[in-house]
């Protein structure tokens, strides 16, 4: 599984590309946040769901179709 | 008259029908012990006695007649929009009729308060909010759970007998687990939503009622849901227990509580244990994160966030900003991810009528660092509570937290049961089971600031 530690990098960059501005507080959070989240979502990522067919137009009331 | 405050939402429902109590009594009562005890528990966030006075003026008939109740600062009332615990919200609010406040009004209830909430919803402990952290009543140097943190520990210190809060990944049964109170989380759409602000994309909160026992619940959740949660019987119940993180990674009070409490159920019901296999449920409470991070998005621009309320706490504010850079793969995953765990339970629910796990791992941490000590390592609670939780959300399947326990430190233990969609009757069903099958011994067990003023006159 991936580290977090390019998150130096990416999290700056891609705030800025966005036109966020952030602090240095902002950004010891966000890295806290990132050390926690980053990794699982690559591991959701790498989770094989290519067998899973949608469910078009669910009812989240009901049991699946 | 503080007496009546005592007694569970249903007796005092009964007392004021049967005219030992007046509406007017028990709502003066009602404010009075806020007044008393709130100060040490920062439970409530706004009283509006006026306005509690004129719907007690205006109370119609109804299976809550008189009883004063508290709502979660996340719902608008006709005199006060919600704050959802922040000093801001991203999206616009404002005074008005929201469904909770209708069902509770329809059915005679009087509003006395607001219940304080973890911020923006974004948290389960309660130990983070615009109105400073909740305190829980078992020990107010421990956190109530969140995000319904108000009114959990406005149940537990008896300051009402029965609260309203929302459940988006676990905000009703957290602080339930944590205040050793009964939280039901029903299907999703069932209950009551109109006028929460995220109420026309959500796909995972729904309102659920907190109080003392299953029995209230039961009353106040039809009131939330405009039907009778009808009582029957969990006779043979099949019960399922699941050997993963969710039952594993816990603390051994927590373990040996819940284990002994589903041997309870099955023996008090006649019913079956079966160990059933159900992978991914790490991923599917992420997944329950990514989907209401998703449809919370809406409104949210760069220039927005650039533009905070300074009072925003520095964690939500680093956090509304991280959102912006998760990738939409993982949202996509998220919904695929939903899709594989609603057609596994819909399986599993074949086999079983229930799945038993505790509500979190953990009896409620220090407000001062909200961590816990599993047999993997230190967690932060949220970290470590999600995983137990977001299934239900994601899924839109009901769940039930319910007191099974004290620990050594004589903070309350929880056990979640999760059934399938709109069998939210047989999980109260289930939860009064275990409720007789103990002798209610954990649904009357009250917490030290409770118990010191029952004596008041």
């Amino acid at each position: 599984m991936e580290s977090a530690a390019p998150a130096d990098e990416f999290i700056p960059a891609g705030l800025a590309s966005l036109g966020i501005d952030v602090d240095e507080t902002d950004l010891a959070v966000i890295a806290a946040v990132h050390r926690f989240f980053w990794p699982a979502i690559v591991g959701l990522l790498a989770l094989d769901t290519s067998e899973v067919e949608p469910e078009r137009c669910s009812d989240l009331s009901k049991a699946p179709q | 008259m503080s007496a009546e405050l005592d007694l569970n939402l249903r007796d005092q429902a009964a007392a004021v029908a049967a005219g030992e109590v007046s509406p007017s009594e028990l709502l003066e009562a009602a404010l009075a012990r806020i007044e008393a005890r709130n100060p040490a528990l920062n439970a409530v966030a706004e009283t509006f006695p006026e306005r509690s006075r004129e719907m007690v003026a205006a109370a119609p008939d109804g299976p809550l007649h008189g009883v004063p109740v508290v709502i979660k600062d996340e719902w608008p009332l006709p005199w006060r929009a919600q704050r959802f615990g922040a000093a801001e919200l991203m999206a616009p609010t404002a005074p008005g009729e929201s469904g909770p406040y209708r069902a509770l009004r329809d059915a005679g209830a009087t509003i006395v308060g607001v219940g304080n909430m973890h911020e923006l919803g974004a948290g389960s402990t309660g130990a983070v909010s615009h109105y400073g952290p909740c305190r829980n009543p078992w020990d107010t140097e421990r956190c109530p759970g969140g995000s319904s943190s108000g009114p959990a520990a406005s149940v537990a210190a008896r300051l009402v007998g029965g609260a309203v809060g929302a459940d988006g990944v676990g905000s009703v049964r957290f602080p339930a687990a944590y205040c050793g109170l009964t939280g039901l989380k029903p299907t999703f759409g069932r209950s009551a939503m109109e006028g929460h602000h995220m109420a026309p994309v959500t796909t995972t909160i729904v309102s659920g009622p907190l109080c003392a026992d299953a029995a209230d619940c039961r009353l106040l959740g039809s009131v939330l849901c405009g039907e009778e949660l009808t009582a029957g019987d969990a006779a043979g119940l099949r019960i399922g227990v699941v050997r993963d993180a969710v039952s594993e990674d816990v603390t051994p009070a927590v373990r040996d509580a819940c284990e002994a409490a589903i041997e309870t159920l099955r023996t008090e019901t006649g019913g079956e244990i079966h160990e059933v296999w159900l992978p991914d449920l790490e991923a599917a409470a992420l997944a329950a994160i990514l989907v209401i991070n998703g449809e919370s998005l809406g409104g949210t621009t760069p220039e927005r966030l650039n533009r905070l309320h300074p009072e925003i706490s520095p964690v939500a504010r680093g956090t509304l900003k991280y959102r912006m850079l998760l990738p939409a793969a993982a949202t996509v995953q998220a919904s695929r991810v939903r899709t594989m765990m609603r057609r596994r339970l819909a399986a599993l629910f074949e086999q079983v009528d229930v799945l038993a796990w505790p509500t979190v791992p953990a009896p409620a941490p220090p407000l001062e660092a909200p961590l816990v000590e599993l047999p993997s390592g230190t967690l932060t609670a949220d970290q470590a509570n999600v995983r137990g939780s977001g299934l239900a959300n994601l899924t839109g399947a009901p769940a039930i937290s319910v007191p099974v326990g004290l620990s050594a430190e004589r903070l309350p233990i929880a056990l979640q049961l999760q059934g399938g969609w709109g069998r939210d009757e047989l999980l109260l069903d289930a939860a009064e089971a275990l409720e007789r099958a103990n002798g209610r011994r954990w649904v009357e067990s009250r917490p030290p600031l409770a118990e010191a003023e029952t004596t008041e006159a």
